[in-house]
């Protein structure tokens, strides 16, 4: 494991100055002594280069995506990646989907916290097999975690995937972890302006889950100012308002999962 | 028997530090000791990076994170060039091409937001020069 990120990748290159002893080809000037006299040997040193590499820097994780994602086909198992800002409610409407889904419906669940096991606790009381992935200090998973996480939870064909990210509007942004689908969920009491100041996390979603509707009547919301400001991000989104506390709108989104 | 169980990323908790374009610097000096290995480069003089302004990444954060993680690697010595793109999109109903400044900007013809981004997502290590 890469002790500078943590990304998985063996941390193959050591770094270290000329006055070791190292193994590349090229000669150092010196110069000694031979018997009484002094010359200076011939020597050359290494040619300046240029690499053009153009290379994305997340072209690492993209890869890893990939794989993800062939598996994915592979088995025929939808993974769905759950995105929003901490407390919007993503975990209990996985709770309430699993409950309503699991009689027919295999589900598997993978969380993203930075710090403690609560929801995969939470998620294996409600009947699906779940993962933790405990980030430290991270702010977003990555598709090499996903791919460790594959690897402990056998997924059987013909499953439903949920991935829970980590609760944040701006990195899991840019992390593509081989998902059929990006849903992200906005609770009313975040605000109807979200989508203008997080844009890139609504234009790379799919559909997103307006949650705690049953909250509406207490706070300033509102719906129709928040569809616009999300369309104009991203105009392909697809909206669901839903109350997973009333269970408002939760046929929609099961009906949503089954149509995919 | 639990189902779930922890994956730790210890490497993470010893750098207290993680912010997006840190955790993204980080993803630099990860990718330029690879290329540097595989191309037989032992000492790095510069890094050329392309930041698009629409990518997601605030270039001013990002060259102050690169900054700070470079230290004991194969990039502490480095010269790093960040070129900055400026966004361009399309608009889907006119077809206009025109200068995006930020994410949000509408076709100045037709005022649709549908645009279709055309420049500015870059995000890339265009070279490295070493020997």
């Amino acid at each position: 494991m890469c002790e500078t990120c943590g990304c998985g990748q063996p941390d193959e290159v050591t770094i270290h100055d000329h006055s070791q002893k190292h193994d590349h080809d090229h000669e150092h000037s010196h110069e000694h002594e031979h018997n009484g006299h002094k010359h200076t040997h011939p020597h050359s040193h290494p040619e300046k280069r240029v690499i053009n590499l153009n290379m994305d820097i997340l072209s690492e994780n993209n890869k890893m995506a990939e794989r993800n994602r062939g598996y994915f086909e592979g088995k025929n198992i939808t993974c769905l990646n759950l995105v929003s800002s901490p407390g919007s409610g993503k975990t209990t409407i996985l709770e309430k989907t699993i409950q309503s889904l699991i009689p027919s419906q295999k589900i598997y669940v993978i969380e993203g916290d930075q710090q403690t096991m609560r929801d995969a606790e939470r998620i294996e009381k409600s009947g699906a097999p779940a993962i933790q992935i405990n980030t430290g200090s991270g702010c977003h998973l990555d598709a090499n975690m996903i791919h460790l996480a594959l690897k402990k939870l056998e997924i059987t064909n013909n499953s439903l995937l949920f991935i829970e990210n980590v609760g944040n509007l701006v990195c899991p942004a840019l992390f593509d972890l081989g998902e059929f689908k990006r849903v992200v969920v906005i609770s009313v009491t975040e605000g109807d302006d979200k989508p203008l100041k997080y844009p890139y996390m609504f234009r790379s979603s799919h559909l997103c889950l307006i949650n705690k509707t049953d909250l509406l009547p207490y706070v300033e919301f509102n719906t129709d100012t928040f569809i616009n400001y999300a369309r104009q991000m991203n105009p392909e989104l697809g909206f669901i308002l839903m109350s997973s506390k009333t269970g408002e709108g939760m046929q929609n989104w099961l009906d949503w999962i089954r149509n995919i | 028997m639990t189902h779930w169980q922890v994956i730790r990323y210890p490497a993470f908790v010893e750098k207290i530090l993680i912010m997006h374009e840190l955790s993204l610097a980080l993803e630099v000096t990860d990718l330029a000791s690879r290329e540097a290995k595989k191309n037989r480069i032992a000492t790095i003089m510069e890094i050329m990076i392309e930041v698009g302004n629409l990518s997601g990444v605030e270039a001013d954060a990002f060259e102050m994170a690169l900054d700070m993680v470079v230290k004991d690697t194969i990039l502490e010595n480095a010269v790093k060039k960040i070129i900055r793109i400026t966004g361009k999109g399309r608009c889907t109903s006119c077809d206009l091409e025109f200068e995006m400044k930020n994410i949000l900007d509408c076709c100045p013809e037709c005022n649709c937001y549908s645009s279709e981004i055309i420049g500015g997502r870059e995000f890339r290590v265009v070279s490295l020069t070493g020997e």
